[in-house]
């Protein structure tokens, strides 16, 4: 009686909710206004993008609400994070007719769950000012040196997924027992650590008015700060520093949840965010590659290098060991344990 | 009739559903499986170790520059009673709110120019600022009644310093343990001003909690922790009850201040109000930064990146309104049962027991009852009544601890009269007790508002993007890329102070009956 007379109550103060299609996404999500006014317009759906923070945090936002689910759509879990996505049993299949169009190599999700979207490249940036005379670091070993570790802001990957993409290329890179002291040399060395992507490249890279002049980013980012350059550059003023083996590729996904009240428009939805209008928008939208075939490359994208070799890690592996390489990475990185013992205290 | 058993019966089964079973969940899974991994660790010893050396230091802070402070309150000297009612205004103002001001102050990108931003000095200085008014209060009206035993000691020949040593600090010493204990409490357990001035190292356990929670889905883990620090508040909160009911003095109502010569009281008025000034300093950045650029107070109502600040300033103003309809008679009831309890013929289960199961709620940490609520109502993380209730649990203990000494103060004549004339206890309550207890509900009212207002850590948890509260929609802003978001969120932080401390002024008519 009580619950009712209060649902009541919360109808009158404003509470119903008006017919729109919900989607779930990360901060760094962004549409071409123009695309999305026309999809509300043609479809009579109106779109409410909800940002909840960093890809991991929005998706342990979708897992946590599960029972009652925030939004109908989610976009941008990347393949590290598919695991827990597919494993959380947050989301529905669909099996979009549009999906010949995208490369098959993407389609990483064969119960169609999750559908590729985009794909970039995590790596390294520089600062071009402030290695103008200096030496950069020669290989991805070299990094951890004292000099260049105290140079070099990284992201949290418990809470970032560029953090989370750059340790695991650390792991295939070193391996098993390498990454740990790959990461204390990082450690002594100075390194710094920022919960999210934002925080390391707008707050303590150089080039932001940050002291480090190195900083995990994606392979566009060189790119992206041409674009937006105040003035006209003749080239970026950052740089990608492709070492052998540092960069990772990242591809994101857009996912149904389970228990939405509109299967039907969020399946136009999807649909239409792999449509090619959209695909070809979101290059200079996001900064990353669109996975479909037929989508045409902006002029500026001269400027976004595909590193020769990214690693890549099989998305069973990362399954299997995500959740551990994070916690070892935290007990040796923030918890400033040794990697002997953490290694010991694997069973 | 006896009527506290069925009055109280309404709270006890609303704590039993939004604290008992959601906390007895969360110890179970903290007991379970997380506590061994979790006690393995050193590195949650040394969060567990940081959190009881902030709460220690700044006890001990604050308290030493309180005593001191206290004594200065016992002259007259100009502004003396806006000071003191300034002293209060840290209560009401919202956890986040204090966080930007010292950000504006002190953050990276200060008015001082010094970032001391993830330095332990920010956080001792946010602990002094919100509890110096705590101790100042007890204190002020603690210390006339050490006039009349240290002249009696020193009418016996002791000096004195001797005097003051050996019947002095005794008798004082409760008061000082119940304050720093209370300090302690604050700090031991604070969420919101670490998360945001901490940084990774100096993160108390309850931030450690929420981290856990947010990032990992570590519920094991956090569990443990909010086990650890359950237990460290339990036990101060026993010393201070002990302390709280050996307070040796009795509470004088102030004989007023004594007089001082014209030229001394200025200059302690001037050296007093410096002090303030400093201390207050993050406010008066808060607000000088905020007006540096103006535009943000407009940019803010239609962001595309953020909630806006319409929408989340009308869910502060739902939530609390809603907030206020549960709370009013949980608050209201509890009081009055404790009260009716306390009556000619006290019960052996009595009011004492009833008085601590009420005060559970100011114990647990609002992060752990969120965590608590996710664990034990999943299928209501979309319902608002979840807020609501995590809401009403944490601010009604407020309007009780308000309306129970306003309750042993009513005129026993009035009531005795009504009973000889017949009127039942209902009409006595409605004609009689009502009327008497409406100022004090007020300013109880206002207390709870305020804190809803402001509140912080539950709402993080059980947040809901559609439930962006202003406090979430401060957050939201911070580490962002740009100007533009932390320009808001100190424009949306003035708002929101603003209201809390408008909202509470306004109800209470300034009387600033807080601590």
């Amino acid at each position: 009686m009580f619950k009712k007379l209060l649902l009541a109550t919360l109808t009158l103060l404003g509470l119903a909710q008006a017919q729109q299609l919900t989607i779930l996404s990360h901060e760094s999500f962004n549409l071409d206004k123009k695309l999305v006014a026309e999809f509300e317009q043609k479809n009579g759906i109106k779109l409410r993008f909800l940002k909840a923070g960093d890809a991991g945090e929005m998706l342990n936002k979708a897992i946590l609400s599960k029972a009652a689910p925030v939004a109908d759509v989610i976009y941008g879990f990347d393949n590290s994070q598919l695991s827990l996505a597919l494993e959380a049993d947050i989301l529905q299949p669909y099996a979009s007719p549009v999906l010949p169009a995208l490369r098959p190599e993407f389609v990483l999700d064969r119960s169609y769950r999750a559908l590729p979207v985009d794909y970039g490249y995590v790596a390294l940036n520089y600062d071009k000012a402030y290695f103008k005379d200096k030496p950069l670091p020669q290989s991805f070993a070299e990094l951890a040196k004292p000099e260049f570790a105290k140079l070099l802001v990284v992201t949290n990957p418990a809470t970032s997924s560029p953090g989370l993409a750059f340790l695991l290329a650390t792991v295939k890179t070193f391996g098993e027992d390498g990454y740990l002291d790959f990461w204390a040399s990082l450690r002594d060395g100075g390194v710094r650590v920022e919960k999210g992507w934002s925080e390391a490249y707008y707050t303590a890279f150089s080039k932001s008015g940050g002291d480090r002049p190195l900083v995990v980013s994606y392979a566009t980012s060189p790119a992206a700060e041409l674009f937006y350059s105040e003035k006209k550059l003749d080239e970026p003023p950052t740089g990608n520093l492709l070492l052998p083996g540092s960069s990772f590729l990242q591809v994101e996904f857009v996912g149904i949840l389970k228990g939405t009240k509109q299967p039907a428009a969020a399946r136009k939805f999807v649909d239409w965010l792999l449509s090619r209008p959209v695909q070809e928008s979101i290059p200079t939208e996001m900064w990353i590659y669109p996975t479909r075939k037929d989508a045409k490359l902006p002029e500026v994208f001269k400027w976004a290098e595909v590193p020769k070799a990214p690693a890549t890690l099989e998305p069973r592996s990362i399954a299997q060991n995500r959740e551990r390489w994070v916690s070892e990475w935290t007990k040796v990185v923030l918890q400033g344990q040794s990697p002997e013992a953490v290694k010991k205290g694997r069973k | 009739m006896r009527l506290s058993p069925l009055l109280a019966l309404p709270v006890l089964l609303f704590l039993a559903l939004a604290l008992g079973y959601p906390l007895a969940r969360v110890l179970l899974l903290g007991l379970g499986e997380g506590l061994g991994e979790t006690l393995r660790n050193p590195y949650y010893w040394g969060r567990l170790g940081w959190s009881l050396e902030y709460g220690m230091a700044s006890s001990l802070l604050t308290t030493l520059l309180a005593l001191p402070l206290a004594y200065a309150f016992r002259y007259r000297f100009p502004g003396r009673e806006a000071l003191l009612s300034l002293s209060t205004v840290p209560f009401v103002l919202p956890t986040i709110v204090v966080a930007l001001g010292f950000l504006a102050l002190a953050g990276p990108r200060g008015l001082l120019g010094l970032n001391l931003q993830g330095t332990p000095w920010i956080l001792l200085w946010a602990a002094v600022f919100y509890n110096l008014g705590l101790v100042l209060r007890l204190l002020v009206v603690l210390l006339p009644g050490l006039e009349t035993p240290l002249a009696a000691a020193r009418t016996l020949g002791a000096s004195p310093w001797r005097a003051y040593l050996r019947v002095g600090i005794p008798l004082l010493a409760p008061g000082l343990l119940a304050g720093g204990g209370l300090t302690f409490l604050y700090t031991f357990s604070s969420f919101g001003l670490p998360l945001v001035l901490g940084g990774q190292r100096y993160a108390t356990l309850e931030v450690e909690i929420y981290n856990l929670l947010s990032y990992r889905l570590a519920f094991p883990e956090a569990t443990a922790l909010a086990l650890a620090q359950l237990t460290v508040s339990a036990g101060v909160t026993l010393l201070y009850l002990w302390a709280q009911a050996r307070l040796a003095l009795s509470l004088q109502p102030e004989a007023g201040p004594r007089p001082l010569p014209r030229p001394k009281a200025w200059a302690l008025a001037l050296a007093l109000w410096l002090g303030f000034a400093l201390l207050y300093a993050p406010l008066l950045a808060l607000l000088l930064k905020a007006l540096q650029s103006p535009s943000a107070f407009t940019t803010v109502w239609n962001s595309d990146d953020f909630t806006p600040a319409g929408e989340a300033l009308w869910n502060t103003l739902r939530f609390a309104g809603l907030t206020l309809l549960l709370a009013l008679p949980i608050g209201f009831l509890y009081a009055y049962a404790v009260w009716r309890g306390e009556g000619p013929h006290p019960r052996r289960l009595g009011p004492r027991w009833l008085d601590l199961t009420g005060m559970l709620p100011l114990l647990v940490s609002p992060v752990l009852v969120g965590l608590g609520y996710l664990l034990t109502y999943p299928q209501l993380s979309g319902s608002l009544l979840l807020l609501i209730a995590a809401y009403a649990l944490l601010s009604y203990p407020l309007l009780s601890r308000a309306l129970l000494p306003a309750l042993r103060a009513m005129p026993k004549s009035a009531l005795e009269a009504a009973r000889t004339l017949g009127a039942s206890p209902w009409r006595r309550l409605w004609r009689v007790e009502w009327p008497l207890l409406q100022p004090t509900l007020r300013s109880g009212a206002a207390l709870t508002l305020a804190a809803v207002i402001g509140e912080f850590g539950a709402t993080l948890i059980l947040r809901r993007p559609e439930w962006t509260t202003l406090s979430l929609a401060i957050y939201e802003r911070l580490g962002r890329p740009g100007a533009t978001p932390f320009a808001e969120a100190l424009a949306l932080s003035v708002v929101l102070g603003l209201l809390a401390g408008g909202v509470f002024y306004l109800l209470d008519r300034g009387r600033g009956t807080v601590g």
